[in-house]
């Protein structure tokens, strides 16, 4: 019952909005002061005053406010996946029974033992299987705002698709899109132009070797400018910054303290580093000091020697869940036990803080408390590849000892020139477009919060803190994914849907990413959509409570 | 035992009381709808009572036994748990403190070595376009110098067509793809070249991953698991035996390219699992190596391989990283290059960042395997995808070497045999790898490495590699851009000698090639005359 546990313990973590409306018609909390304006919607942030650094954020899950998941839901979810595992042995059973020769490569043949193993591909093919139509949809051109989605049918219960040819335009609120920097024109694309221009496409060996540029060094300096870092080092993909960092970092005699729903890139990190490896539950500070107080006192494994150095690795804002790390208290946790603090801030930098400058600026906390603050630009930035910054001492061991920065290929020049005149966006440092990087910042947060609102207020289940550009709602059964995804393609909407093994089994959901591209208008006809959507699916469990407000006001 | 469960419902009230007050409370309101279930239960209420009485009556000894197991079984359960094996030790809270107090951690990287950081402020930095000649923002002089340091095997890095055709893209598809392949990351360009890719090579299928180290260090745990079996060259490469850790399979190791060997492991390996029974008896079994090797320049035999392989019913995972693009006589890799099927290769992985001047890696293998890494590849599910300037890059280059692969290689053979024979002419170096190989290692003669060191001294990895990075600046001085291969010293299973890597390229002119060996040729006997 571990999973359903966890899935209250999510859900708990909804924030509950009450609902005052301003001029605009905008949702605003009715904590804050009637504002005037849709954009002192911006000053409701949790990135709050100066001098609340380690306090809470004041929107922390209020115990007792909401019920629990209705055990209704919990059992019948269950009883779904159970039906369709059976289902799926039976299917097997009878297939290998009636067909044997599709099954041939799931046993041993000819002295070879199976490439996958019977049972580790039921899930693939049996579940997956039935809903792979709602995965790896093909799209043509750029994955902004809206995007083309290449029309695609299948004829046999999706083992295979064939394209018809036909192209459809779809709302996007799918792509890691947030600041709308996924464009082929304007100023970005541009810069991207000239570069590629007056610097070919890529250098063609590993930063140690010969593959460092002046662009690189140029980027470099601006990431940790951005950042607010000393140093800072640029990879060329992003699941390769985890995973290939990690190692020079720590190594045997290592501990690595993890979040439970860490990212795999770190996970693969943390293995390959050969440090023992921990996990504490999701977000909780409590949990963490039991295993440092226990880990530090014990000592290694069987030994009993001290540890080397203790690596705590959490995410900035995480992907699936659209929560913050719960930093202020890790810093506090820090200060106590001396561990090292590794950060990714894959899908908050940009997207959070007032300044985009990720979970650092959204608490209001000096970056340079963070040993290892790590990052993409695939996300906000609308390129590919991330970073790993921190001082001087952390990055120019980096550049010598990291696998990345040996072994990889080095960043191509377009991705550096987006990187790098998008930052310089954000950053103000743009004279023709100055202000454009702060309004899409505004932009991005007034979106983010009235498409959670709103969706709460529809009487859905969402997850995640407010501001989160990551907005998950929750599903539950297995057969409202796919119906879900396949209703919003139906009404040209592009969504993610994820369930286990992204997410705990029980807590299937489909995630939003809401983008600064997006205008009002999209945003409510999404809302609309999803609302009648959720009619038809019931996902609308918290309707009475939705509407007995609505009536209190 | 039936009667245990009755005495487990009977036991946990205590038995002896009022009968009514065990029966469970009923509404009075609703007794039409609970009237019949009140009955029910009221029934077997008492029928399990009277049970109990009567086996009481019979049996006394009986009825306590079975309370006495009841008693254990609530026992064992509440009891405290303990975990076997741990010699954790009990600490008060105070002592706790007190060793977190004392608790004084390493710092999190070490300080660099003087050497180290010279190595860091002396960094080549290229200013502008890469291509046969660049211009470097780090050395001492503003002319451009010829490029030996990067991989361009084909040229294609500053190929004009493919800058023009790249902006072309950017156009259309713009910088990022912003997701996963998964989650609407999947371009339609991505789909053409992996087609275009399988049928290059003449596999079934092809996937793209985003970086080529990626591409290795995803693929191979993919398949290899745990109690699988995994028979590797002890010369692969970073990436491969990072892949190998990853995939925490049993690993075996045979010489560098020598097959005789192999073949010692192979049949002990089969050997082994003799007589092995059970869910495990039959583990995956893989050979893994490259198809050109990027430590040394050798080529492996894949005839040989394949050969073995069938013999022990082993399967082939090849990092052609190195060997795609190159060799073959349409460049299409190791299989090209021995007239291999590529389907005898399991899991044939190259990359794109090398010789096609693009970035990103791929793939290929039978349709089923390949959609099995679109879930279960780390590095394509859980990473975006290559953006599509890139992926353009690719594919163009591909068309490009496709229509006249003799231009591309035919030059780069003829290339890389002047430079191998010119560098094997130079006293005191030691020029490794096949033939065919554009990658050269050069590294100083062991006799040479003798005659610099003043009383016979011996020499440290650091020596060595300051010599060596000497040598590459007297080259650079003479307008000859040269590096030493790279490591990650501290985690290479089995450290390479340090060289200094030449890449060759079908670009580069035979006047180039003449002044690269002889800019060699001066340094060298320049550094060898110095004693140290």
């Amino acid at each position: 019952m571990g999973k359903g546990q966890r899935a209250i313990q999510n859900y708990k973590s909804t924030e509950f909005i009450e609902q005052v409306r301003d001029a605009d018609g905008l949702v605003v909390g009715a904590a804050f002061k009637a504002p005037a304006t849709s954009a002192s919607l911006l000053q409701t942030e949790p990135t709050s005053p100066p001098e609340r650094t380690v306090a809470l954020p004041q929107d922390k899950p209020r115990e007792g406010e909401l019920d629990s998941v209705p055990s209704f839901i919990l059992v019948t979810t269950y009883l779904s996946y159970l039906m369709l595992i059976v289902f799926a042995h039976l299917r097997d059973f009878f297939g290998k029974l009636f067909h044997p020769e599709q099954y041939v490569q799931l046993r041993e043949q000819n002295g070879y033992a199976p490439m996958v193993s019977d049972f580790e591909s039921l899930w693939t093919r049996r579940l997956y299987g039935r809903i792979r139509d709602c995965f790896n949809r093909p799209i043509t051109g750029v994955a902004g705002g809206h995007v083309h989605l290449l029309d695609r049918v299948s004829a046999d219960f999706n083992r295979t698709f064939e394209f018809t040819g036909r192209v459809r335009k779809v709302l996007n609120l799918a792509s890691y899109n947030y600041l709308g920097f996924a464009q082929s024109e304007g100023p970005c694309a541009d810069k991207v132009e000239q570069a590629i221009r007056e610097c070919g496409l890529v250098q063609g060996s590993s930063r140690a070797e010969a593959g460092r540029s002046r662009l690189l060094a140029d980027t470099e300096e601006m990431v940790a400018r951005f950042v607010g870092s000393e140093a800072a080092l640029v990879v060329s993909m992003g699941y390769a910054t985890n995973a290939l960092n990690i190692p020079a970092l720590v190594g045997r005699g290592c501990l690595i303290l993890s979040d439970e729903l860490n990212h795999s890139s770190l996970v693969s990190g943390a293995r390959l580093s050969g440090a023992t490896i921990r996990v504490f539950r999701h977000n909780q500070a409590a949990s963490l000091e039991a295993e440092l107080r226990r880990s530090i006192s014990q000592g290694q494994p069987r030994t009993h020697r001290p540890w080397k150095k203790i690596l705590v690795v959490v995410e900035g804002l995480y992907s699936m869940e659209g929560e913050t790390c719960c930093l202020p208290e890790l810093l506090e946790l820090r200060r106590r036990y001396g561990f090292y603090l590794f950060v990714d801030e894959a899908h908050s930098i940009g997207a959070l803080g007032k300044r985009g400058r990720g979970v650092c600026d959204h608490f209001n906390v000096d970056p340079r408390e963070v040993d290892v603050l790590m990052g993409t630009f695939t996300k906000s930035f609308g390129a590919a590849g991330g970073y790993i910054a921190g001082s001087r001492r952390l990055v120019d061991y980096l550049r010598l000892h990291s696998h990345s920065a040996v072994y990889a290929e080095t960043m191509s020049v377009p991705v550096l020139a987006q990187v790098s005149s998008s930052m310089r966006m954000i950053l103000g440092e743009d004279r023709e477009h100055a202000l454009e990087g702060q309004q899409r910042l505004d932009q991005l947060a007034i979106n983010s919060r009235y498409f959670a609102q709103r969706l709460v207020e529809m009487g859905f289940m969402t997850m995640g803190d407010p501001g989160s550009p990551v907005i998950p709602l929750l599903l539950f059964s297995p057969a409202k994914i796919p119906a879900f995804s396949r209703e919003c393609l139906r009404r040209n909407i592009a969504v993610v849907v994820v369930s286990y093994p992204a997410t705990p089994i029980i807590t299937g959901r489909v995630r939003f990413c809401i983008s600064a591209s997006h205008t009002r208008e999209d945003l409510d006809y999404a809302l609309e959509q999803v609302s009648e959507i959720g009619d038809l699916l019931m996902l609308k469990f918290h309707k009475k409570t939705a509407a007995a407000n609505k009536k209190h006001d | 035992m039936v009667s245990v469960a009755f005495v487990a419902a009977a036991a946990s009230v205590a038995t002896g009381t009022q009968q009514s007050t065990m029966l469970p409370p009923a509404a009075p309101d609703d007794g039409s709808k609970h009237g019949i279930l009140r009955t029910v239960w009221d029934f077997t209420f008492r029928m399990g009572l009277r049970y109990i009485k009567n086996s009481y009556k019979d049996d006394p000894f009986r009825t306590f036994l079975e309370v006495c197991l009841i008693a254990f079984i609530i026992w064992y359960i509440t009891k405290q748990k303990y975990n076997i094996g741990t010699n954790e030790i009990v600490l008060s809270e105070k002592e706790i403190d007190e060793l977190v107090e004392e608790w004084a951690p390493e710092p999190l990287v070490p300080e660099l070595t003087e050497f180290e950081r010279e190595a860091l402020d002396k960094a080549i930095m290229i200013d502008g376009p890469n291509g046969t000649k660049v211009r470097l923002a780090s050395g001492s002089t503003s002319k451009p110098v010829l490029n030996f340091a990067s991989y361009n095997f084909l040229g294609f890095i500053d190929n004009p067509d493919i800058e023009k055709r790249a902006i072309e893209t950017l156009r259309k598809y713009g910088v990022g793809s912003c997701g996963p392949p998964g989650f609407y990351g999947t371009l339609d360009v991505h789909m053409e070249l992996e087609k275009q890719l399988a049928a290059f090579i003449g596999h079934s299928a092809a996937i793209l991953y985003s970086q080529a180290f990626t591409t290795t260090l995803s693929v191979i745990p993919c398949f290899s698991k745990r109690g699988d079996i995994i028979v590797a060259d002890e010369g692969v490469c970073f990436a491969v035996q990072q892949a190998i850790l990853l995939s925490r399979s049993k690993v075996y190791w045979y010489k560098h390219n020598d097959m005789s060997d192999l073949e010692r492991v192979l049949k002990d390996v089969n050997k082994q699992l003799v007589g092995r029974r059970g869910k495990n008896a039959l583990p995956r079994k893989f050979i893994v190596t490259e198809g050109l090797f990027q430590n040394t320049g050798d080529i492996t035999p894949l005839d040989v391989l394949v050969d073995l392989k069938r013999r022990y019913k082993f399967r082939i995972i090849l990092d052609e990283s190195y060997s795609f693009g190159v060799l073959g006589k349409r460049g299409a890799g190791a299989t090209d290059h021995f007239n291999i099927d590529p389907h005898e290769v399991d899991l044939l992985i190259g990359a794109l960042s090398l010789a096609l001047g693009a970035s990103g890696g791929f793939c290929c293998a039978d349709k089923d395997l390949v959609e099995h890494q679109r879930l279960s590849g780390l590095g394509y599910c859980f990473s975006a995808s290559m953006p599509g300037i890139l992926t353009v890059a690719a594919s163009d280059a591909i068309h490009a070497l496709e229509a006249h692969p003799e231009g591309y290689l035919n030059n780069l053979r003829e290339n890389t045999a002047l430079m191998r024979n010119s560098l094997k002419r130079i006293p005191g170096l030691q020029v490794d790898g096949a033939l065919e190989s554009p990658l050269i290692h050069v590294r100083l003669s062991p006799e040479a490495l003798v005659r610099m060191k003043r009383s016979g001294g011996a020499w440290t990895k650091t020596d060595i590699d300051r010599v060596l990075t000497e040598l590459t600046d007297e080259a650079q001085k003479d307008g000859v851009l040269l590096t030493r291969a790279m490591y990650v010293d501290e985690h290479e299973r089995l450290l390479p000698n340090s060289s200094i890597r030449i890449c060759v390229s079908s670009a580069h002119t035979r006047k180039e090639i003449e002044k690269c060996a002889h800019a060699v040729k001066s340094a060298v006997s320049r550094i060898t005359s110095k004693k140290r």
